[in-house]
């Protein structure tokens, strides 16, 4: 049997459980860093296979589990965040009060994920959102002597069970329509039958795409963001924001652009409208935020929207602009919240805009970082963030959904005025009524470094767009390879 | 195929997605919503078996086993997190949770 595939899995699944059984032994006070160790040698073991697998698919487990480029450089933002995540926890109170369940747990999520980007099969991709999202419902409420980071996790795992529930029963029906559970099978049977119009097809798109936009927080299932973002753990948040959209968008391009494709003209018009409006309400609403951590969760929803675009296109340019985005998305975000990360060890309500005003004149190189991620994000040239959103744009207007794009601009335009805020107060006077609490603490260079290489990675990604594009091309394309 | 028609497994999970659906909707307390929840995920379930039998294919069975370890997981995970808001002494209302605002 070919195991081979699964290497990325198996590696992840062994670390997280390294992870978590690490906690028990009694291994004393000098093993704390063990943990984290441990799961970022199973994080560079898995990249270093899915660059070993870059290539023609393979399947291993008779076909649920497959490696091909698509997978693959999923796996790779994934694992990117889940590093990125795992430096930014190093001060995080819960994560040092529980070293190991903490790594563990986040190790588990990045292991759903990875099980999403390499599934073959109805039952695995749901299996692997089933694991991301258990293990994030528990890493929501860590912070258990906090009532705001129980109700997250409570409201998360409420909302999120509807959303698994409803894409479950979506995937049932799916099943009935064609009689497989392989998405090869769904795709080649979708594309050969005449089932345009089916009724019991229609019900397991609308079913489908609304339990995916629960995942993705796209409107109008994105009521539990900003609570869940705000009350989370901020490290957490910065996985939920860069991890989980990547798995949930893995699961639209495996589920629309792959093997739905036959049917196009069903559901194009059903995402093309859930982008619309995910992306006006997402960027409207985030106009009135004063708190950072809410203000990028409904920034996390427009950027949904725009990401949805590349969706509702459907073909291997949409899919291409989409693995581009993600990459520059998983970036920025990363930035972002680093830099959120940092000052809320600081300050008390640190992740409020009032406790960032004038941060960039203390620590220039965090102004910086900021401003370059928040301008990314609202797609200046010539960052990651614009190359990402001229692709999406630019497949819309040549799929003929050039209104979508017109969409996409007008959020962008309306999204400067908070992308600049931030940026704005970063840079503004300190000012004179400063709380007394305000310190700055010895920089913790793990943070830092992860703030640095991200900014690196949103100029680097326009810089480089032109190979980085090209593997988004071949992964886009082994994607819809039967 | 003799047996239960199909229509009658579709009927049943459809009925049941409502009612959680329904429950979802109405009810405030955490039990009875992660109670819905799992009539929506059961209504899958039995959607799976009944397609599982009309295309004479196991794998939809094999779905619903699957279905069925999810439930149980999150459900582990939901008593935990409402037992331990209940030692914070929280209102056991999601409409009362309302520090963070909707």
């Amino acid at each position: 049997m070919n195991v081979v595939a699964a290497t990325p899995l198996l590696i992840m699944s062994g670390a997280s459980v390294l992870a978590l059984v690490l906690g028990v032994l009694p291994l004393g006070p000098r093993s704390r860093w063990a943990p984290a160790l441990v799961a970022a040698a199973g994080c560079l073991a898995t990249f270093v296979m899915a660059v070993v697998l870059w290539g023609e698919r393979q399947v291993a487990f008779d076909g649920n589990v497959r490696a091909d480029r698509f997978s693959m450089l999923l796996v790779m933002i994934v694992l990117t965040a889940t590093l990125g995540v795992l430096a930014l926890a190093q001060r995080e109170p819960s994560a040092v009060d529980r070293r190991a369940e903490w790594t563990g747990l986040l190790m588990l999520s990045a292991t759903g994920m990875v099980l999403v980007a390499t599934s073959g099969d109805l039952i695995t991709l749901f299996l692997g959102i089933e694991l991301l999202s258990v293990s994030l419902y528990v890493l929501c409420a860590v912070e258990v002597w906090r009532e705001r980071s129980l109700e997250a996790g409570l409201k998360y795992l409420i909302i999120g069970g509807i959303g698994s529930a409803v894409f479950v029963y979506g995937l049932a029906f799916l099943y009935g329509v064609t009689g497989s559970t392989r998405l090869s099978d769904i795709g080649a049977t979708l594309s050969g039958a005449s089932l345009t119009g089916e009724p019991l097809l229609l019900v397991a798109l609308v079913l489908i795409t609304a339990g995916l936009a629960f995942k993705a927080s796209a409107v109008p299932f994105h009521m539990w963001t900003p609570d869940v973002y705000e009350g989370a753990p901020s490290p957490v948040t910065a996985f939920m924001a860069t991890g989980t959209k990547t798995a949930a968008f893995a699961g639209f391009m495996l589920m629309f652009t792959g093997a739905m494709t036959g049917v196009e003209s069903d559901w194009r018009t059903l995402v093309a409208a859930v982008a619309a409006v995910t992306i006006l309400v997402g960027n409207i609403a985030a106009l009135l935020q004063t708190n950072v951590k809410r203000l990028l969760a409904y920034s996390a929803i427009a950027q949904a929207g725009y990401l949805l675009i590349g969706i509702a296109v459907g073909s291997i340019q949409g899919a291409e602009a989409v693995l581009y985005y993600l990459c520059a998305y998983t970036a920025m975000t990363l930035a972002a919240f680093a830099i959120v990360i940092i000052r809320e060890r600081e300050v008390e309500n640190g992740d409020t805009l009032a406790a960032l005003t004038g941060y960039g004149r203390v620590r220039p190189w965090a102004g910086v970082v900021m401003t370059i991620a928040v301008l990314s994000l609202a797609g200046f040239p010539p960052l990651s963030g614009f190359v990402g959103k001229f692709l999406l744009f630019g497949a819309a207007v040549e799929d003929g959904m050039t209104w979508l794009a017109i969409v996409g601009a007008v959020g962008s335009a309306i999204s400067l005025a908070y992308y600049l805020r931030i940026a704005v107060v970063m840079w503004s006077p300190v000012p004179d009524s400063e709380p007394a609490g305000r310190k700055l603490l010895r920089m913790p260079l793990a943070g830092a470094g992860v703030a640095v290489a991200s900014t690196v990675a949103v100029v680097g990604l326009a810089i480089f767009a032109s190979p980085l594009i090209r593997m988004c091309r071949a992964a886009a394309e082994s994607l819809l390879a039967p | 195929m003799t047996g239960v028609p199909l229509a009658f497994y579709i009927g049943l999970s459809a009925a049941m997605f409502l009612i959680g659906m329904l429950g979802v909707m109405i009810r405030r307390n955490p039990l009875l919503l992660l109670l819905a929840v799992e009539l929506m995920l059961n209504s899958a379930n039995v959607a799976l078996v009944g397609f599982s039998r009309h295309w004479d294919d196991s794998a939809g069975q094999i779905f619903a086993l699957v279905v069925m370890v999810v439930a149980a997981a999150e459900v582990v995970i939901g008593l935990g997190l409402v037992v331990a808001t209940f030692r914070q002494r929280i209102e056991l209302d999601v409409d009362q949770l309302s520090t963070l605002k909707g």
